[in-house]
């Protein structure tokens, strides 16, 4: 009895003493260190802000460093347009995430503009809305994902190479496709830092950040429309971080977008930030592909040791896309429809989401090694895939997206290879999980001396896909450096008058305008807009002349009544490819494709010259 | 309480024990056997693969070339047999059954590895270690109490140790020493409705009473609520798996996804439930 009370005491010291020890020297940990809040002083409360300048509308939202009991909750937004600060907006900071949002309406988007955001009496932070490049021949998309910090893979590393890239570029929009956060209990401390980190080059251009599975604090994440979510790796789909988590998240990262074209909130009362931005006439659809996903567990069969991984490679692709199986749901799918039609103020168009459409990937992380297929991927659900491919091919958009830790260059098909629109998957800006771009079989169709895993392929899914480019880092697990774990950033340039998109890749550590500086392998790469729809089934109609510069044309099919698709012509002459054995309608218009100009279009018809009213 | 009653105490108390251990074990060959069990972060690291350079290995065919798994994955998912055997070892084994008492020891052996595999992927959490010193002492309090009987003051001493290592894991997540981990509140919210507000109260709550529990051990008086109180919530904590998780929706109602979670921490209420009865009064009938 004496005895058993001695052990116990003995036990209770030993655990309740290592719990404390453990908790000291947790604190202590480089990793921590780099999430510790900083105390700063009065005025230096403002830690960074993010803005967005759509249809003359300014949303720029403020984060602050954590207040004091007593501290002023207002901020303020002052500008300088040559005649001193004046004010234009003032706002109550938002807690949890001390996020601070204005919103300006009528704002003139001709002329950059000097901004300065304060709190209290002495906090400020200045930065520029820069005027909309609609002059501008070519606008510059800096894009990144993966922002882990996490020491092991090189993640502690200054960020300033991509600052100094990003400056000597002169990008007009930075893309955050994801995961600028990693850390999935501490979003604020990880966000104040993704500021510190970034806010030189995010305080002077408009900004798209969206929040991934880590920054909602969970590996993977299958929305399934605000879900609550119970299973480990959260496959059962909906979110594990309570809601109020996952709205600050939303708050922190996507408050300065411009407004949500639907915002109807999803369970749990979280909110929905799909949107458009048209900046420089580049119209960019952002996408929430994450958000109403299904969950794959319990609803597909098991193919694998985890429910969203498919490890047998004689599995049939089919019973897996099941019925009901959402990916971006009726509501973007809908949105995208009506932005894909709507060429105002547009030459042409993109896609920012979170990942790609294929399963782009087939080695991953660990010693588990091979996957066949990744339900993470868009590639499943494959009709949901195939829904927003048909809905992103006919306004020509070419999709930016992140996430896959692998930088890669696709042309997704789907009814035949090369039907649909081109992605670019940027490398990540410190690689936490490595993949590999490996397909046991040589592509067909590859271009002449293109690597053997180029070319047509399908993925795991069974999803038709091209590919053109993929920076494979080394293959031994723990290479410690940035760069053999195919680390870096994207740029993408979009040329409006000769609409064309080029692709770059670059590693971290480079100076991107030095001559010798090279990408990564199959980079750089430029496209036409173009390319984003040309089956090569498809053949050439008529040339129609119009007598207008770039007017928007329409091809409506005549026995099913559907769009084919919408662009902003090229120029003032149209050559459309279309499928053979089908009759189109034409629509054209200056802005809007309003009037009909010729019926019975298909392949072979003769060319005609068209008077726009 | 019939369970009390009519049985001989020694079985009663053996029983508890088996019970205790065949579920966790044969929760955890399930894991193995159908789902991943964590050991990646164990072998994917520079050092396993300059020993396997070294003695003159192929890394690809280590890890897995394409189609096939490498050597790696085929071992790992055998290691279901291990836990296989010693689960039904929890049943078959006697105090003289020299083999059967080594695969219950193997079962807590690999156990113990599997948790370090966790706490190394949990980037070296300490609770997560600690939480799971209950399923990891399972096998090894049913071998005591076979070899030395169940009421020996080791198998007694280890038991307690075993509770307090649970509780003491849980109680840090719950009162927020550690993040809490994200389940709690889903569960929380699934299960009792609870805004997050409320579940912030209802867990720091709860992660208090599992301090007070490893406390309440030391006092005679009031360590038999301690256990009582340890089976309960021990047992609701387990049983909220599936209960949060499982849907008629969902192929096997989710069953193969969610009812091992129950299993496999049957020490987390079995264990309680051998200190409640080994404490618990006994009538002449009943010895």
């Amino acid at each position: 009895m004496k005895g058993s009370k001695w052990f116990s005491i003995l036990s209770l010291i030993l655990i309740f003493g290592g719990l404390a020890l453990s908790q000291q020297n947790d604190q202590k940990k480089k990793g921590r260190n780099l999430l510790e809040i900083p105390v700063v002083k009065e005025d230096e409360t403002i830690c960074f802000a993010l803005y967005t300048v759509h249809d003359q509308t300014l949303k720029l939202t403020a984060q602050l460093y954590p207040l004091q009991e007593g501290d002023s909750k207002k901020v303020r937004l002052e500008i300088n347009e040559g005649e001193g600060w004046k004010l234009v907006a003032e706002t109550e900071i938002v807690n949890p995430g001390w996020t601070a949002p204005f919103r300006v309406e009528n704002w003139d988007d001709t002329t950059s503009v000097a901004y300065r955001v304060l709190h209290g009496p002495s906090a400020k932070y200045e930065g520029t809305i820069r005027k909309n490049p609609k002059d501008q021949e070519e606008v510059v998309v800096a894009a990144f994902t993966g922002n882990s910090i996490h020491p092991g893979h090189g993640g502690d590393i200054s960020r300033q190479d991509l600052i100094d890239n990003v400056k000597k570029v002169d990008a007009d929009l930075l893309f955050f496709s994801g995961d600028q956060v990693y850390d999935h209990h501490r979003h604020l401390a990880a966000w104040l830092k993704f500021g510190r980190d970034f806010g030189e080059i995010i305080k002077d251009r408009p900004t798209v950040c969206l929040p991934d599975d880590h920054d909602a604090g969970q590996p993977n994440l299958w929305g399934e429309s605000g879900k609550v979510s119970t299973l480990a790796g959260a496959s059962d789909g909906g979110y594990s971080r309570p809601a109020e988590y996952v709205r600050e998240v939303e708050r922190a990262q996507t408050s300065h977008l411009p407004d949500p074209v639907d915002p109807h909130q999803i369970q749990q009362g979280i909110g929905v930030w799909f949107t458009n931005l048209n900046w420089g006439e580049v119209d960019f659809a952002i996408i929430e592909d994450r958000k109403f996903k299904t969950g794959p567990a319990g609803r597909v069969p098991k193919q694998g040791p985890r429910p969203d991984h498919i490890r047998n490679p004689e599995y049939d692709p089919a019973s897996v896309d099941v019925d009901g199986a959402i990916l971006l749901g009726e509501r973007q799918l809908k949105f995208l429809e009506d932005w894909g039609n709507d060429w105002q103020d547009t030459k042409m168009k993109a896609a920012l989401s979170a990942t790609i459409f294929c399963g782009g990937a087939h080695i991953h992380g660990g010693a588990n090694g091979r996957l066949h297929a990744d339900m993470d991927s868009n590639g499943w659900p494959q009709a949901g895939r195939n829904r927003a491919l048909a809905a992103l091919r006919k306004s020509f958009a070419f999709h930016l997206a992140g996430d896959q830790h692998l930088a890669t260059i696709f042309q997704h098909g789907i009814d035949e290879f090369r039907d649909a629109i081109w992605s670019f998957c940027v490398p990540s800006i410190a690689n936490l999980y490595l993949r590999w771009w490996e397909p046991l079989e040589a592509g067909a169709n590859r271009e002449i001396d293109a690597p053997e895993y180029t070319g047509d392929h399908l993925d795991g899914f069974a999803n038709k896909v091209t590919n053109f480019a993929a920076a494979n880092p080394e293959k031994k697990p723990m290479g410690k450096l940035l760069n053999t774990r195919s680390a870096g950033f994207g740029i993408v340039r979009f040329n409006k008058a000769q609409r064309t998109i080029t692709m770059e890749c670059w590693p971290r550590n480079v100076d991107i305008t030095d001559p010798k500086a090279k990408q990564y392998d199959g980079w750089p790469r430029t496209i036409s807009q173009f390319d984003n729809y040309n089956p090569t089934s498809w053949q050439k109609s008529g040339v129609f002349l119009f007598d207008r510069k770039e007017p928007v044309v329409q091809l409506i099919d005549e026995q099913t009544k559907e769009i084919l698709y919408t662009v902003r012509v090229k120029g003032s002459s149209f050559e459309p490819t279309l499928p053979v054995g089908k009759s189109f309608t034409l629509k054209a218009g200056v802005d809007h494709p309003s009037q009909v100009v010729a019926t019975g279009v298909k392949v072979g018809s003769a060319s005609e010259r068209i008077i726009l009213k | 309480m019939s369970f009390f009653k009519g049985f001989n105490q020694e079985l009663k108390l053996i029983l508890s024990l088996r019970v205790g251990a065949f579920l966790c074990l044969l929760g955890w060959a399930w894991v193995h056997f159908y789902w991943e069990a964590p050991y990646a972060i164990l072998v994917w690291n520079e050092t396993v693969f300059s020993w396997v350079e070294r003695g003159g290995g192929d890394w690809e065919k280590f890890v897995g070339t394409g189609s096939n798994d490498g050597l790696l994955q085929q071992v790992v998912r055998q290691l279901f047999w291990i836990f296989l055997i010693a689960a039904a070892a929890s049943f078959a084994a006697r105090k003289c059954s020299i083999w059967k008492l080594i695969a219950l020891l193997m079962g807590s052996l690999f156990l113990i590895i599997l948790f370090y595999a966790r706490y190394l992927e949990s980037q070296q959490q300490l609770p997560i270690l600690i939480e799971h010193g209950g399923q990891a002492l399972m096998p090894i309090i049913l071998v005591l109490a076979l070899k030395f009987g169940p009421r020996c003051p080791l198998t007694q001493h280890v038991a307690i140790l075993a509770v307090m290592l649970t509780f003491a894991g849980h109680g840090a997540y719950a009162l927020g020493l550690w993040p809490t981990p994200a389940n709690y509140f889903a569960m929380t919210k699934l299960i009792l409705g609870l805004d997050f507000e409320a579940s912030v109260v209802f867990l720091k709550f709860a992660g208090v009473m599992d301090f007070l529990i490893c406390v309440g051990f030391l006092f005679t008086k009031l360590r038999r609520v301690s256990a009582g109180y340890a089976f309960c919530w021990g047992l609701l904590t387990a049983l909220a798996r599936p209960l949060a998780g499982m849907s008629f929706d969902l192929h096997y109602w989710g069953a193969d996804q969610f009812i091992h979670e129950a299993m496999l921490r049957a020490p987390h209420f079995m264990v309680p439930l051998y200190l409640l009865v080994l404490w618990h009064p006994v009538s002449e009938h009943e010895s």
